[in-house]
């Protein structure tokens, strides 16, 4: 195996259209641990971490641009993520473990694609755009449209994620990630994230999420509808769960059965809900 | 068949150039080239914290982190927090609770507590718990390990 360090754009496109069998390594928390038990083993890795145009997070028009190469970390600690991009904040900070958060990163996690991770199910919630780049230049994907199946995305051979654009409206939107796993730090069970915003009693906002029931997070603008415009009673929550819960499609695995996530997943659209509706009511 | 590079690193706070194939992970890089064998290597993919090093400042899984990334940066092990003294108070609690039986979690589990005790000065148990998670120890000896960590906390306190 080979290893190159690009430290620009051109000479990283050079690499990834001249090499057949290349991985780019972001943080490598899960590359790296793909690697060690023998599932990759890339003839070249191509670190990204000499690219400052995939750093740092800035704000443009009521939309932050969070580079791809931002850690777990750095998005925890920002406080710059305000209103509907409070929820990126609050998954971030439930990613696995410290040692972890300090070197995973943003656009590392959502091209894994993985549909128990926590960023797919928030950055679907916070209705973020992606950034990418590709010897054919430079577009932009709506999230619904970035994850197509498990650990499969829309982007095309050698296309790169750059950066993650996530509105700050509604800015009297909260937004949680409410996950429940097994043992802390794990992949969730289920995940429910989830912007909400309120005018008075009335929901002026809502945009839900369901991670780990599904190839790709699960979200349904009817589910999201239902809530908009109501007071956000037991029963017009318990409609909208109803159709996320019958458009879900969970699997076994160690972390539970598919009918033990589908008993979850209108228990934790319920708690999300009520415990955002309260605390946008003290606000 | 691999291309060695030669990389520069900071670790302990002694310069090191050495010549490594891309594919060394910074835990065996640590242990093998620079015989520094106080990083443990447990699972291998992350998960049990053994590995867990400094990497300009912050902690990392170094068994997951690939050495050629280090290069022109600055790496801490225990080696070196137990050097300094940084952290002699808690490894000495950590003997009088007996919050070590084996031992080969505790490198990781020091590391990960000092940054604990770094951004928070009183974390409670529940905290501390939710800190260490990603540090197994497989002696299953964690009350004491959380006892310790909490009485380092309040003696810095109290020290004040």
């Amino acid at each position: 195996m080979n290893y190159v360090e690009p430290s620009s754009i051109t000479e990283l496109m050079n690499y990834v259209t001249t090499v057949e069998d290349y991985r780019c390594l972001a943080g490598g928390a899960t590359l790296v641990a793909m690697m060690n038990v023998g599932l990759v083993e890339p003839e070249l890795l191509i670190s990204l971490h000499k690219l400052d145009e995939l750093k740092g997070m800035r704000i443009d028009q009521n939309v932050i641009r969070i580079g791809a190469m931002t850690t777990h970390t750095a998005i925890t600690d920002e406080d710059r993520l305000t209103g509907n991009a409070s929820l990126v904040r609050s998954a971030a900070g439930q990613i696995a473990h410290s040692a972890v958060r300090n070197m995973g990163t943003i656009g590392g996690a959502i091209s894994h694609a993985d549909p128990s991770a926590d960023f797919p199910a928030a950055l679907t919630a916070a209705n973020a755009t992606i950034e990418v780049l590709g010897p054919s230049g430079r577009r932009v994907i709506q999230i619904d449209d970035f994850f197509v199946n498990y650990l499969e995305t829309s982007l095309t051979e050698k296309e790169i994620v750059m950066a993650i654009m996530v509105p700050l409206s509604p800015a009297d939107a909260i937004g949680h990630h409410l996950k429940f796993s097994r043992v802390d730090g794990d992949y969730a069970t289920v995940s429910v994230s989830l912007a909400l915003a309120m005018e008075g009693r009335i929901c002026s906002y809502a945009r839900i999420a369901v991670g780990s029931v599904a190839a790709v997070p699960l979200r349904l603008k009817e589910a999201d509808d239902i809530l908009i415009g109501s007071n956000l009673e037991e029963s017009e929550i318990a409609r909208a769960s109803e159709l996320l819960l019958k458009s879900s499609d969970p699997i076994d695995d160690v972390r539970g059965s598919s009918s033990y996530r589908k008993f979850l997943i209108p228990r934790l659209i319920r708690q999300a809900v009520l415990q955002s509706k309260k605390e946008l009511s003290y606000t | 068949m691999s291309n060695k590079t030669d990389i520069s690193v900071n670790v302990n706070g002694r310069e090191y150039t050495r010549h490594v194939s891309p594919r060394v992970s910074l835990a065996d890089f640590i242990r093998h080239d620079l015989g520094l064998t106080g990083t443990h290597v447990g699972c291998e993919h992350g998960v049990c914290g053994a590995c867990v090093v400094k990497l300009d400042g912050k902690i990392v899984r170094s068994c997951l982190t690939l050495a050629v990334q280090t290069d022109g940066h600055a790496i801490e092990t225990i080696e070196g927090l137990s050097e300094s003294g940084e952290i002699s108070d808690m490894q000495e609690i950590f003997h009088k609770r007996n919050a070590l039986q084996c031992g080969y979690c505790t490198p990781g589990i020091l590391l990960t507590a000092a940054e604990l005790l770094e951004k928070t000065a009183t974390p409670d148990r529940e905290e501390i718990r939710e800190f260490l998670s990603g540090n197994l120890c497989r002696c299953t000896g964690y009350e004491a390990i959380i006892d310790a960590v909490e009485e380092t906390a309040r003696e810095r306190q109290d020290g004040k």
